[in-house]
């Protein structure tokens, strides 16, 4: 136990000590400084250039139909500048090729226009809000004709519904931004962690101080203790990082005014955030560990690098398949399921479920005593194959021969 | 204190590498442990330590069962190596303090090994920015700076300059006086002849030979007599084919049996201009030329 505390000692002080530890850190707490600060800021230069007109986008109307529908287009378009031109299809196009205007419709009927626009964007809606604009009118028009009077036919058609939304689970809209980050960060930190844990026991092989390290203390305390240290550095460089992010966001919560996305992110529970503790520690271990033994098997720097990669692909796909059922809203897939109990996958499915969706408690008590017998039973082996690793120099063992090696020792 | 490795087998995979390997070292006097590349030396030491356990056999202190949480080691691995990018200071209080010392007592002791070997000016140095030898004498310090009980060092020797083997003489000499099991394993034969009085020699994993040092050189016929002497022409013409040159001038003759030791030396007294003239022993090096030299594919 005494070497244990000496060995993550002196481990916690090499990451501590490291400029490009403490530089990485602080580079990103005043990045996310600025970020918090930038409405503040923008609102004082604001305020200096009050005067100024505002750029507003322009949206160019042409064809026959364009004096009538523009009073309807401008109120649709409320942050543009909405404009009619004369002179054809072939005169508007030119206005969106010129960049006069951001795009152009011609409207040929109230049931039929072109759109032209220079670059087609993703999440372009204009054609959505153009076809419910012509729509809106066309109906008018009919009702009108039918016999409606003007105000009869305003009044049906922009009748509006009430409806209240009561989430008995978890709201996915809500948790969504905060599920993503924290994953986002798991992902990260593990990533990131584990393999400075793999080179570091890379370093020690190569540079040979391995061979008296194993013969001063036991390869236990020497895996638990390196672990736990880079354990203890990435969830300092965590907090260091989130917890500024929280109190920058504090001093300028009213400029955020009510930004939902990060609003959410600061509404995080509590309850969720000790979930994201535990899943953490306990997924970080389990990986460590596997960095730090592959680390010890390799005998020189270069080939850690490529002797990790079964780990970190392992990684890489549990990942993906946690973000593509957080995308598609369904978090509670057969796959993710079954991810949420294995322990390679299970710190980050389990937590993306429950976080945006309602999982019994049975199933989580399950997957976190799976995860810690595995994690303990992952540190066990990783110390034998550590044992073991320092009398494989030379060509990289067979699998076959390590697990050999470990039972025996 | 007394250490013995009692019939110690190992395998790795296919190839067993030590094949029934016995050893007694005792305290206050150093131990040889001689073999050439690939004997079993290293795999010997490794279990001595508990690095690995051995497939067969025992080790014991005082005749228990050694226990590995009372006996301390102090280790000089033949593949030196520390962390090259960190301070002197800051790696030998690590290690000592991984040997059990408070954190006081290992800068106090890590600072007194360096005044000792005059290395105190690269105490907060990195270490790669040593040349070897000092490299080789941060490394010693990382064996005995926390006064262990028993001493092992491979190759203790290699890559020290003259001024440095005599100082690493001085600190050895230090420790077996001190009642220090130590533990040598070096192919400088000179060195080991130097402070061993019990050595044993591996050949593919069996001990070939092993004992008090002087009991074995004295077990070799004493049949051999070696001259220094002024006319060494007259010497090798009355003796003939049993009168050989060695390298360094000296001649060596060869008697019908050893009965006839004290009537030749008169003779020669009488009859020649002799410098010097006593029995022969076989060095070391004979001795491991001897045991260790027919040893397949090593």
């Amino acid at each position: 136990m005494k070497q244990f505390r000496k060995i993550l000692k002196f481990e916690l002080k090499n990451y501590l000590a490291n400029k490009t530890f403490m530089g990485v850190t602080l580079f990103l707490m005043i990045a996310i400084m600025l970020v918090m600060f930038f409405p503040r800021l923008r609102d004082a230069f604001r305020s200096d250039s009050a005067a100024a007109p505002e750029d507003r986008g322009v949206i160019a109307l042409g064809g026959q139909l364009a004096e009538q529908v523009q009073p309807a287009f401008a109120d649709a378009f409320p942050d543009r500048d909405v404009a009619v031109f004369d002179g054809g299809a072939e005169a508007v196009r030119e206005r969106v090729v010129s960049g006069e205007a951001d795009c152009a419709f011609v409207i040929d009927s109230l049931t039929s226009y072109t759109y032209y626009v220079e670059d087609l964007s993703m999440y372009d809606g204009n054609t959505a809000v153009a076809d419910a604009v012509l729509k809106t009118l066309y109906q008018a028009g009919a009702m009108i004709e039918g016999g409606f009077t003007p105000e009869a036919a305003e009044a049906l058609l922009t009748v509006q519904i009430e409806h209240t939304v009561s989430s008995l689970g978890k709201d996915q809209m809500q948790n969504f931004f905060y599920t993503y980050i924290m994953i986002f960060a798991l992902y990260m930190v593990i990533l990131l962690y584990g393999q400075m844990v793999a080179t570091n026991v890379g370093v020690e092989k190569s540079s040979r101080a391995m061979e008296l390290l194993i013969t001063s203390a036991k390869p236990v305390s020497m895996m638990f203790g390196k672990v736990l240290a880079s354990c203890l550095a990435g969830l300092v460089q965590l907090v260091a990082v989130f917890g500024s992010a929280l109190v920058f966001y504090k001093l300028n919560s009213g400029y955020w005014g009510d930004n939902l996305i990060i609003r959410s992110m600061f509404n995080m529970p509590v309850d969720l955030f000790l979930y994201m503790l535990l899943f953490f520690v306990l997924g970080f271990f389990i990986y460590a560990f596997l960095y730090g033994a592959i680390g010890s098997t390799s005998s020189k720097l270069e080939d850690v690098n490529t002797a990790v990669m079964p780990i970190t692909f392992v990684f890489i796909i549990a990942f993906v398949v946690v973000m593509f059922s957080m995308g598609s809203g369904n978090v509670d897939t057969v796959l993710m399921k079954v991810c949420s109990f294995v322990p390679l996958t299970s710190p980050m499915a389990m937590f993306t479920r429950i976080a945006m969706s309602t999982v019994p408690v049975y199933e989580i008590v399950i997957s976190v005593v799976i995860l810690i017998l595995s994690a303990v039973g992952i540190g066990v082996v990783s110390a034998k194959i550590y044992r073991v690793g320092v009398l494989l120099y030379g060509t990289r063992p067979k699998l076959g021969q390590l697990l050999k090696a470990i039972y025996k020792a | 204190m007394r250490l013995e490795i009692r019939d110690i087998e190992k395998s790795f995979g296919e190839k067993q590498v030590l094949k029934g390997v016995s050893l007694i070292a005792e305290g206050g006097r150093a131990f040889g442990l001689l073999g050439r590349n690939g004997a079993g030396k290293t795999t010997t030491i490794r279990i001595l330590m508990d690095v690995f356990p051995a497939d067969g056999g025992q080790v014991l202190l005082d005749g228990r069962p050694i226990d590995y949480g009372k006996v301390s080691f102090g280790y000089l691995p033949e593949e030196r190596g520390l962390y090259p990018k960190k301070k002197i200071i800051d790696q030998l209080v690590y290690f000592t303090e991984l040997h059990g010392l408070r954190r006081a007592d290992a800068v106090k002791a890590s600072d007194r090994w360096l005044e000792r070997l005059g290395m105190a000016e690269y105490r907060n140095k990195r270490l790669d920015t040593l040349s070897k030898g000092n490299q080789q004498k941060i490394q010693l310090i990382t064996a005995l700076a926390h006064d262990p009980d028993i001493v092992i060092l491979d190759e203790p020797f290699s890559g020290l300059d003259p001024v440095n083997a005599m100082l690493l003489k001085d600190v050895v000499k230090e420790e077996i006086a001190r009642g220090k099991i130590v533990l040598f394993s070096s192919h400088q034969m000179n060195y080991i002849e130097e402070f061993c009085d019990r050595i044993a020699i591996l050949n593919d994993g069996r001990v070939a030979i092993a004992g008090d040092l002087a009991e074995i050189k004295r077990g070799y016929p004493r049949d051999r007599l070696a001259v220094r002497a002024g006319a060494a022409e007259k010497i090798r013409a009355a003796f003939g084919p049993a009168c050989r040159t060695m390298e360094d001038g000296t001649l060596l003759l060869t008697l019908e049996s050893p009965d006839k030791k004290a009537q030749v030396m008169r003779d020669l007294t009488e009859h020649f201009d002799i410098d010097e003239i006593r029995v022969f022993e076989p060095s070391l090096n004979d001795i491991f030329v001897e045991y260790a030299g027919d040893e397949k594919g090593a």
